[in-house]
């Protein structure tokens, strides 16, 4: 999780926010790109990214409706509200009588206007670290190295948005929990371009334990 | 009761509903619904091209529904509702049946409901 200076105060926010509202018994941040930004200490960083990942994917059918603004389930024990906050979007669990218009004024007063005195005090922009989950590839072979391939799309963008003229490294993240850090470069093969695979070395998918076809999440790695 | 009796119960339950929705496709804001049993759905859509659209984000609704439940550790899936700038869809379990109603953002979602006694 961000721990820069605008991170914490965010962090600070929603444990104030739980506090005046006992209601709220989770709650986190995260940006349309899945990085977590802020969160609660009762909710581990495994839960909040399976949950991130359950509500992109249903976001990304939600384009045949425009873009997805809100997603709430209401189940017998609480309800979970995902709510679109500026760019980010906001994440609470509550309790099944919680009082909704108060519920509402804290999705679409308190934390809007957190985050607007955020930017106004904050003397530079955010640079939260993306993140992308990927579909690993094995490659294998004696000249392969040890560096991963990913688009070089990918590459470009995140080298943009950390202000660099390239990027060396990413940090790959299996769901398992095993992490490692890899040079990186551009993916080769032509037919395989485009289709958001990560191309692991056989011996690196062996430390990160993963197999083709399963999905790892890839960060530029911090200098 | 017995299992049959209830089965048929089920059965009539569904029959009414179908009817009412029926009844609440022409009321204005409602773009259609998609309501699926384990043997048969029936759709109705304002613009037929989007069924299967409509079809797959129900389903995924339902499915990212219950894993985040699950999750969270809080309880059965009663209801989902997703929102975009302009639409809104409800979806819910009723009778073994899975519900989805297509409408638009300013539809009142709580009296729809209840004038489908889905309350």
């Amino acid at each position: 999780m961000n721990k820069d200076p605008y991170a914490v105060a965010l962090n600070n926010a929603l444990s104030e926010i739980r506090k005046i509202c006992p209601d709220v018994s989770r709650s986190f941040i995260f940006t349309k790109d899945g990085a977590i930004v802020a969160g609660d200490s009762e909710t581990d960083e495994k839960t909040m990214e399976k949950m991130i990942h359950s509500f992109q994917s249903v976001a990304e059918k939600a384009a045949a409706i425009g873009s997805l603004k809100a997603f709430y389930v209401d189940g017998k024990k609480g309800k979970i509200i995902l709510s679109s906050v500026n760019d980010m979007y906001l994440a609470l669990a509550v309790s099944k009588d919680a009082d909704t218009t108060y519920l509402h004024s804290i999705t679409h007063v308190i934390i809007p206007t957190v985050l607007k005195l955020l930017e106004t005090i904050t003397p530079t922009p955010l640079q939260f670290t993306p993140s992308k989950q990927l579909v690993v590839d094995t490659l294998s072979g004696f000249f392969i190295g040890d560096s991963v391939q990913i688009d070089i799309e990918l590459i470009e963008e995140w080298a943009k948005l950390l202000n660099q003229e390239s990027l060396n490294e990413v940090e790959i993240e299996a769901f398992g929990g095993k992490a490692t850090q890899c040079k990186v470069k551009e993916i080769s093969d032509a037919q395989l371009k485009g289709k958001g695979m990560i191309r692991i070395p056989e011996k690196v998918c062996k430390t990160l334990e993963v197999k083709k076809g399963e999905l790892v999440k890839v960060k530029p790695a911090s200098t | 009761m017995s299992a049959k009796s209830k089965s048929k119960d089920n059965k009539d339950h569904i029959e009414v509903l179908q009817e009412k929705l029926q009844g609440i496709k022409g009321q204005e804001g409602i773009i259609g619904y998609l309501l699926r049993g384990s043997n048969s759905a029936s759709i109705d859509l304002k613009d037929p091209t989007k069924i299967i659209d409509y079809a797959v984000l129900s389903a995924t609704a339902f499915e990212v529904g219950q894993d985040m439940l699950a999750m969270l550790e809080i309880g059965e899936l009663d209801s989902v509702i997703m929102e975009s700038e302009s639409t809104k869809i409800l979806s819910m379990v009723v009778n073994n049946h899975r519900l989805s109603i297509f409408m638009e953002k300013s539809v009142d979602h709580n009296k729809l409901c209840k004038d489908l006694d889905l309350t």
